[in-house]
């Protein structure tokens, strides 16, 4: 009777959440140790690393969970946090607040960039209310979305002095080095109640996964419950890219790493994006403020650098049907 | 089928319309249909491609709303207003039964088919409880699927995929199953036994079945009664006997070189290639 449910799956995912929490404290024990000063003071700590440590734990956790729920919502593994745009919006808010002078910032978080992403979240809602958009026209929308916002970046950039300039590629590339504790505590309450809100809709999720019909045939009135989905994720997004920048291949690789080990249902999934992503994050910052030392690397083109070849090879392990498990005897 | 006195009729549908939004005007997918099904009954809706089949069994579950288009007219599950039911309990009275899977991501038979069941749960952290996982056990089995239970979706054939999805709907209470082109994609031996198993759901435990095919030979060995669609209106319904027959055929598909003949055991009508001389 039990022989479906208490599969390996099950016991897998038990193993995975504790061996993800261990990660995590390791990487939160060595982002509070290690750092550019060798024997580090309290105060140090305390006003440097902790922010840190706590911002990629929030951001890691919050670009997993809604890269997860954004490629349900979909029906496309290939979406990410930044398929839709929202980060385009967001860099295009920071970029535009750098110029206008707009001392919206809080804290270490950005608050024009928070205001594009909010602009590009409504614009993207509004298509979605449309009927008769469908999940392609949405997806197409969005990478639109994206295209209009970087090429707006881009043309700011082409008018710009090099000091504007500079700021704005560390933060189009990712970083966490404007962290502050209290805006850090502001992330984390943010993306663990949005992600909590986004979890308990793993029911619609999980019927996503059938594909528009295949929801609509199991009773989940797909066009509202996308809308809700979208709406959660797009400021989740937009949260983490106002702390952090753009920080690619968290979003993406999390959840397939997972979802190749612990299957898809999102009850089970979304608790562990969550935690491997924050403790993937959290190594990954970690790793890019000692690598270089003095110098540090930006967080984003870590995660990239090492996530491309690895996402490489689990598609080539992972995403193959049937590499889940060694299936029990029936 | 035999009902009794009074008793309204376990699907009904009545003046349903339905065009699709920037299709050319006046011409509606389907226009003005209207049948009624009784309790345990097996019913094909036969007709041309593109003729509205499909669309209208979307359309009666609810899986396409009004909303997506321009359409009007009612649907009654047992005398009563069905577009009215949230759409879950929708589900679980009268359920689509698709041929679409996205299959994109890793997901087994049986995750699938448990999803039937705890949709409707009311815990919101928790996915199924014993009762729940009983009853999917026992839909699969019913469907002879179990053993594909712990299988990925997109490693079974299109036919597994069929039975799985029919477990599905069966694990999620539906009396009235309505199947789009559930045969069409099975190998001789799959066709056989879901024929057989849906006969079997109708005569002896009152499921009541819709079956959209454009194969009639397939759909006619099971179905008591057919309902012709052409252009997206109702051409002509009545039993199998009734309405499969070369002058109907003409009707539906004027140019198909076809011609009707009897089955060598049972006696009913079938349909041959070629033109009779």
């Amino acid at each position: 009777m039990r022989a479906f449910t208490e599969g390996s799956s099950e016991a897998r995912s038990r193993s995975l959440v504790l061996f993800g929490i261990l990660a995590w404290i390791l990487a939160i024990a060595a982002g509070l140790y290690l750092g550019a000063v060798a024997d580090a003071d309290w105060s140090l700590i305390r006003e440097l690393r902790l922010p840190r440590v706590v911002l990629a734990g929030a951001i890691g956790m919050g670009l997993a969970i809604s890269g997860a729920a954004l490629q349900a919502i979909f029906t496309n593994p290939l979406c990410e946090p930044y398929t839709l745009g929202i980060s385009s919006g967001a860099a295009l808010g920071a970029v535009l607040g750098a110029t206008l002078d707009l001392d919206w910032n809080f804290s270490g978080l950005a608050g024009p960039a928070f205001g594009g992403a909010l602009v590009f979240t409504l614009i993207l809602l509004g298509v979605a209310s449309r009927t008769g958009v469908g999940t392609l026209g949405l997806l197409l929308t969005g990478v639109m979305l994206s295209f209009l916002g970087s090429s707006l970046v881009a043309l700011w950039m082409a008018f710009a002095d090099s000091n504007g300039i500079q700021g704005a590629l560390v933060w189009l590339m990712g970083t966490l080095s404007r962290a502050r504790l209290q805006g850090a505590l502001i992330t984390l309450i943010c993306t663990v109640s949005l992600s909590i809100g986004i979890w308990s809709r793993w029911r619609e999720l999980d019927a996503l996964l059938l594909g528009e019909e295949g929801a609509a045939a199991l009773g989940v009135s797909v066009s509202q419950a996308r809308k809700r989905l979208m709406l959660l994720s797009s400021l989740l997004v937009g949260i983490c890219v106002s702390g952090g920048g753009m920080i690619g291949f968290v979003g993406l690789m999390v959840p397939h790493f997972l979802r190749g080990r612990v299957g898809s249902l999102h009850l089970r999934l979304l608790p562990l994006c969550g935690i491997w992503g924050a403790a993937s994050l959290t190594a990954a910052d970690t790793f890019a403020r000692v690598a270089a030392r003095p110098y540090e690397l930006p967080v984003g083109v870590v995660t990239a650098l090492i996530g491309a070849p690895l996402f490489v090879l689990i598609l080539l392990k992972g995403l193959r049907p049937g590499s889940r498990s060694p299936r029990r005897a029936a | 089928m035999s009902h009794e006195l009074g008793r309204p009729p376990v699907l009904g549908v009545y003046g349903l319309s339905f065009g699709y939004r920037n299709s050319v005007p006046g011409r509606a997918a389907v226009h003005e249909v209207s049948f009624e099904i009784e309790e345990g009954e097996f019913v094909a809706l036969l007709g041309p491609n593109g003729s509205g089949k499909s669309t209208l069994l979307k359309l009666i579950s609810g899986v396409q709303g009004f909303d997506s288009g321009c359409g009007e007219g009612q649907v009654r599950f047992e005398g009563r207003d069905f577009f009215g039911l949230p759409p879950a309990v929708r589900a679980a009275r009268i359920n689509y039964i698709g041929f679409g899977w996205a299959g994109e991501f890793p997901l087994t038979a049986f995750e699938a088919v448990l999803m039937a069941r705890s949709i409707g749960g009311a815990s919101l952290f928790r996915a199924a409880g014993p009762g729940d996982i009983q009853a999917v056990e026992n839909a699969m089995r019913l469907c002879g699927c179990l053993e594909l239970g712990h299988r990925d979706l997109r490693e079974l054939s299109g036919g597994e995929r069929q039975l799985v999805a029919l477990a599905r709907g069966i694990a999620q209470g539906a009396r009235v199953l309505l199947l789009d082109e559930a045969l069409s994609q099975m190998d001789l031996h799959h066709q056989a036994r879901m024929g057989e198993l849906l006969k079997a759901l109708c005569r002896e435990q009152g499921y009541t079945v819709l079956l959209v095919s454009h194969d009639w030979n397939l759909a006619t060995e099971w179905a008591t009664r057919c309902v012709l669609l052409r252009a997206g209106r109702l051409h002509k319904q009545g039993t199998c006997e009734e309405v499969v027959n070369s002058p109907t055929l003409g009707e539906l598909y004027p140019e198909a070189p076809v011609w009707v003949g009897r089955h060598p055991v049972h006696g009913g009508p079938k349909i041959f290639f070629g033109s009779k001389i």
